[in-house]
């Protein structure tokens, strides 16, 4: 509750209204609105009563087809021992988010994962391309509306084999 | 075999000779250690001192250009099957692949699920002796070398096939 | 006499028929299915790209150079040691100053650190020009 509400003021203060504040007060995560996200990347990390040093994790989720897609982050300081989840909802058509890979160099190969599960543009990253799955891959396989292909280069991809069941 | 290779017919020299040359062969059959994933961990230990695959011949080679046999172990991705292509071919005859484990078998526990695994490396390559198991204790993955041993030792390569 | 030179004959006859029955064993036993991958360079399964020529380190050259020169030293010790014992003093005199000789060699090459693998008078990574007062190129 603590951290969350600190934070929550601290960003208030600077950039207001980008918060959004949920019912009741919980200290999970903080959702924010996309516009601001670079700046604030920058100020969370200089600010000497924050101090967001470490980016742990970035994760994308897909809500379902009508809530559409999430950018979750979590940071973590190490010099004042706190931390916080970030999270930041797009639209599903074109999904694009600023990247933060300059301010943590952690967040390259994050940002890239999140990239090839879901197709969420980092723009501003300067290598994004896929990591885990093979470079001519087509579809983001995390994403709830994804099909499993029936061959690819040559091999087959189906889920079941004949004569098993 | 260049030369020699499969010019006779069936006599008593003839198999003796191949059986001297195909038991020659199975007991010094050096695998390729094609380690990708959990199987990778038990085949280390049946190298090591315990059950030991030094004992039955099978000496661990890096280069697929110094083996006889390939032994997949772990879970084959799609990303991963084009460059296991490329180390089967690059082997020298005569070779032999064994799939340890489920996910080389068949796909494993991604079977339904996986759509980035291979279900099975023999959708890819010929393979010779197949060994269940996730993952298939060290004592039986050398029962599936010892059948190998045995398809090997049952060749005639000098002799004509019929 | 001719019994040494017969035991040294046999030896390299035996050798060399060795040596041609391994190989011609291996050529005509073992199958020959080339075929265009299986002779493709071998880079861990990926497609070849790049130069096969790396930079080596010139250290290698420079300890087989020292080892050649204090091999064939040996190999001049070895008939010299065989009848040293019906030589006079002349002998011991000569041989003495030949290592004289390649012993200023051997100190020669110690003291510019040739020796060691890693060079201890040589700060590495910062030239050998850092005391010029020029820049490095």
């Amino acid at each position: 509750m603590i951290i969350n509400q600190k934070v929550s003021d601290i960003l208030e203060t600077k950039f207001p209204g980008v918060v959004i504040l949920p019912e009741e007060p919980h200290n999970d995560y903080i959702q924010i609105q996309l516009e601001k996200w670079n700046e604030i990347a920058k100020f969370i990390k200089i600010d000497s009563e924050l101090k967001f040093d470490s980016c742990q994790c970035i994760t994308g989720i897909d809500l379902g087809i009508e809530e559409g897609l999430e950018v979750r982050y979590n940071f973590h300081s190490m010099k004042l021992k706190h931390k916080i989840e970030i999270r930041i909802a797009i639209e599903r058509k074109k999904p694009s988010v600023p990247s933060v890979e300059q301010v943590w160099r952690g967040a390259d190969w994050l940002e890239r994962e999140v990239y090839d599960m879901y197709g969420i543009r980092f723009k501003g990253h300067r290598d994004l391309r896929r990591m885990l799955l093979p470079d001519d891959w087509k579809g983001w396989p995390l994403r709830k509306d994804y099909k499993t292909p029936n061959i690819y280069n040559g091999m087959k991809v189906p889920k079941v084999r004949k004569g098993w069941d | 075999m260049g030369f020699l290779e499969e010019r006779f017919e069936d006599n008593i020299i003839t198999a003796k000779l191949d059986q001297i040359l195909s038991w020659a062969r199975s007991t010094s059959a050096w695998y390729f250690q094609f380690g990708l994933a959990c199987c990778a961990i038990e085949m280390m230990a049946t190298a090591a001192s315990r059950h030991d695959l030094e004992r039955i011949g099978m000496m661990p080679r890096s280069s697929p250009r110094q083996a006889d046999v390939m032994i997949v172990a772990g879970t084959v991705t799609l990303k991963m099957a084009s460059r296991v292509k490329l180390l089967y071919d690059q082997m020298a005859d005569p070779k032999y692949v064994i799939s340890m484990g489920s996910c080389s078998n068949s796909g494993g526990p991604y079977s339904r699920q996986g759509y980035h695994v291979l279900k099975g490396v023999d959708q890819i390559i010929p393979v010779d002796v197949y060994v269940p198991g996730c993952p298939p204790r060290p004592e039986s993955l050398i029962e599936g070398l010892l059948k190998l041993q045995d398809k090997i030792r049952k060749e005639r390569p000098l002799t004509k096939k019929k | 006499m001719y019994r040494d030179f017969g035991t040294v004959f046999l030896f390299v006859i035996i050798g060399a028929v060795l040596l041609t029955v391994a190989l011609l064993l291996a050529k005509i036993l073992s199958p020959s299915r080339p075929s265009k991958n299986k002779l493709s360079t071998y880079e861990c399964g990926e497609e070849a790209e790049g130069s096969a020529w790396v930079k080596f380190n010139i250290r290698y050259y420079v300890i087989a150079l020292v080892f050649i020169i204090f091999d064939v030293e040996v190999l001049f010790l070895f008939p010299w040691a065989v009848v040293y014992k019906d030589l006079g003093w002349l002998a011991f005199i000569e041989m003495a100053i030949f290592l004289l000789i390649l012993i200023v060699g051997l100190i020669y090459v110690w003291r510019k650190g040739d020796l060691d693998w890693v060079k201890y008078n040589v700060k590495y990574g910062q030239g050998r020009y850092q005391n010029s007062s020029g820049k490095e190129a």
